[in-house]
């Protein structure tokens, strides 16, 4: 029995220690060589690239990262939560709507990122209906900064937030609101002190599954921030490609993850591994 | 404070009409049950008085304050829900304080230590519902709608969920409990012996609309219908007329005058611990249920007996 219980979970094993474990074991070899002048990595190891992670510069840009994952992250839940509500309240319509949620998976993250580069420019879909409007005289500038970096961003992970979410509201039971109102809560003091401590769980995951991806975002920040709008991934992106530093690349998603890893262990431990 | 009543109430669901036209008053301080089978409305017209559903048509009234329209926040009415609707994130005492807290109460803290007394929970104040039994989320619950101090209680079915000798226990606390504090009980259930053994008034419904309203005597033994009859407990019925098995007597003589008397066939006898059950058939094909004390004699299969009961005890309810 145990034997074939091996039998079977060996591809699992074989995928994940060939695929997953060696990339990652190759970037900590990396991270620990010397620049090649073409790329690369040569001899001799050193801890240098490690020490050039305390540039403040870098700092500055791991802040930022930070600072606009958090920003979408909040985005995408204030925006997923009612939307869930109103899902998991449907009725038979459920099913439609949680598909209409999935439906931008069918199309490449790239060429959806691009749409909004068509909406956002100058000449765009926007700013051309305000200007024929008479609104606004000259184009808003709506592309290659923060706020698109954001939108983008918000857009590309809000179905990362609805469905935990959903799955949560889903359960809720109606009759713990009806009791709520029952004993003279107003529906806002039902929200607060009913539907959202029972909601914890979604929450914290909605913010894990959307947080985590928009810190390492550097498809969204290259297109719609124009390189204007520097996040982490597109440090890590530029030592790869034209910065030919493999081995600074390679410590800086080091240094990435280990900072992902930290605050999910730290938010596991608080909530007593309940999440996973 | 004062007299519920509803006028006319009228709710239609997609499929069906819910409740055809319920008008009844409910006297303050009442214990008073509405009693019927599973989807005879009862549950619905108590969802309206709560404030959950909106009758169709028809006024709910609150000693002559109209309740139709306001929000079940705005209601001086709370309920206590079939499955008990604890949070299920919030200790017993959590639990309890919820509705004042609402109200900002300044004495809360001392009205939800007084709530838990009076239900007895005083022990179990820090427990969530988890870590509670059957019995003690029941409480729990009761005084949870209790303590905000309501003019009438809403019950809906609340001993359904629990065994049945905590059922017998917490029904008599439950008597115990609204004679004490003195607000009306609205009593849902579809249990006749409960809504026999608390109420004070009780409505049986049928298929939406008002079967009968009376007290327990009343509607146990002059029911205004076949319906009531039946449902309130078993009945023989020998064309037009209806005696309980409890006042069917059984002999190997014919009685004296004064009783209406039919002979019969013995088809069985059934020990039932607190008397005998004896089933007869007689020769018109009515089957005649007598339920006698014990050592009123021994009837065996094929016995050729008289079943015989008081005029008095008669129900004439015509098919």
């Amino acid at each position: 029995m145990s034997r074939l219980r091996a039998l079977f979970l060996l591809p699992a094993w074989a995928f994940t220690l060939l695929l997953f474990l060696g990339p990652l074991l190759i970037i900590v070899v990396y991270s620990l060589e010397t620049k090649g002048v073409y790329g690369g990595v040569v001899p001799p190891w050193t801890l240098e690239n490690y020490a050039r992670l305390l540039d403040p510069l870098y700092g500055v840009i791991l802040l930022r990262s930070f600072l606009m994952a958090a920003v979408s992250t909040l985005g995408c839940i204030v925006l997923a939560f009612p939307l869930a509500y109103y899902i998991a309240r449907s009725g038979r319509r459920k099913t439609l709507l949680l598909n209409l949620v999935m439906l931008p998976f069918w199309t490449s993250f790239l060429v959806r990122t691009y749409a909004w580069m068509f909406l956002l420019r100058d000449t765009g879909l926007i700013n051309s209906a305000l200007l024929a409007a008479g609104l606004i005289t000259e184009p808003l500038p709506l592309l290659y900064n923060d706020g698109a970096v954001i939108v983008g961003l918000i857009y590309g992970y809000l179905p990362f937030a609805v469905l935990p979410l959903y799955s949560n509201l889903e359960r809720l039971d109606k009759s713990l609101l009806e009791a709520a109102a029952d004993l003279g809560a107003r529906p806002w003091q039902t929200l607060l002190h009913i539907v959202l401590p029972l909601t914890a769980p979604g929450l914290r995951a909605a913010g894990v599954l959307v947080f985590i991806p928009c810190l390492g975002a550097y498809l969204t920040p290259d297109l719609l921030g124009g390189g204007k709008s520097m996040m982490i991934g597109n440090l890590v992106q530029n030592q790869f490609t034209s910065a030919r530093d493999w081995p600074f690349g390679s410590a800086l998603s080091l240094a990435l993850m280990a900072i992902v890893m930290l605050l999910l262990w730290a938010l596991l431990r608080r909530d007593g591994g309940e999440m996973l | 404070m004062g007299d519920l009543s509803l006028d006319a109430i009228y709710k239609d669901f997609p499929s069906h009409r819910v409740v055809d036209g319920i008008s009844l008053t409910i006297p303050q301080g009442c214990f008073y049950s509405l009693l019927g089978p599973s989807g005879c409305g009862k549950t619905t017209t108590l969802r309206m008085i709560g404030g959950f559903d909106e009758p169709d048509r028809g006024t709910i009234q609150l000693g002559g304050r109209t309740l139709n329209g306001l929000r079940p926040y705005q209601r001086p009415v709370t309920t206590v829900f079939q499955n008990y609707a604890l949070f299920p994130h919030l200790t017993a005492a959590e639990n309890i304080a919820f509705g004042l807290e609402r109200k900002r109460d300044p004495d809360a803290a001392s009205k939800v230590k007084a709530a838990l007394d009076l239900v007895q929970l005083t022990a179990k104040a820090d427990r969530l519902p988890a870590q509670m039994s059957g019995g003690e989320r029941q409480r729990t619950a009761l005084a949870r709608a209790l303590v905000v101090e309501p003019e009438l209680l809403l019950l809906d079915e609340p001993l359904s969920a629990l065994d049945p000798k905590l059922r017998k226990q917490m029904r008599l606390e439950l008597k115990e409990l609204q004679a004490r504090i003195g607000i009306t009980f609205l009593f849902i259930t579809h249990d006749q012996e409960e809504a026999l053994s608390l109420s004070d008034q009780i409505a049986v419904m049928h298929k939406g609309r008002l079967e009968q309203i009376g007290t327990p005597q009343q509607i146990y033994l002059q029911p205004a219908t076949r319906f009531v009859a039946g449902f309130l407990g078993p009945v023989n019925w020998v064309g037009d007329v209806g005696v309980r098995p409890e006042a069917t007597r059984i002999s190997r003589e014919a009685p004296g005058p004064g009783a209406r008397a039919l002979e019969a066939t013995v088809n069985s006898s059934i020990f039932l611990g607190d008397c005998l059950q004896v089933e007869t058939r007689t020769p018109a094909g009515d089957h005649i249920i007598a339920q006698i004390a014990h050592g009123l004699g021994e009837f065996r299969r094929g016995d050729h007996v008289h079943v015989w009961w008081r005029t008095d005890d008669e129900m004439a309810l015509p098919q």
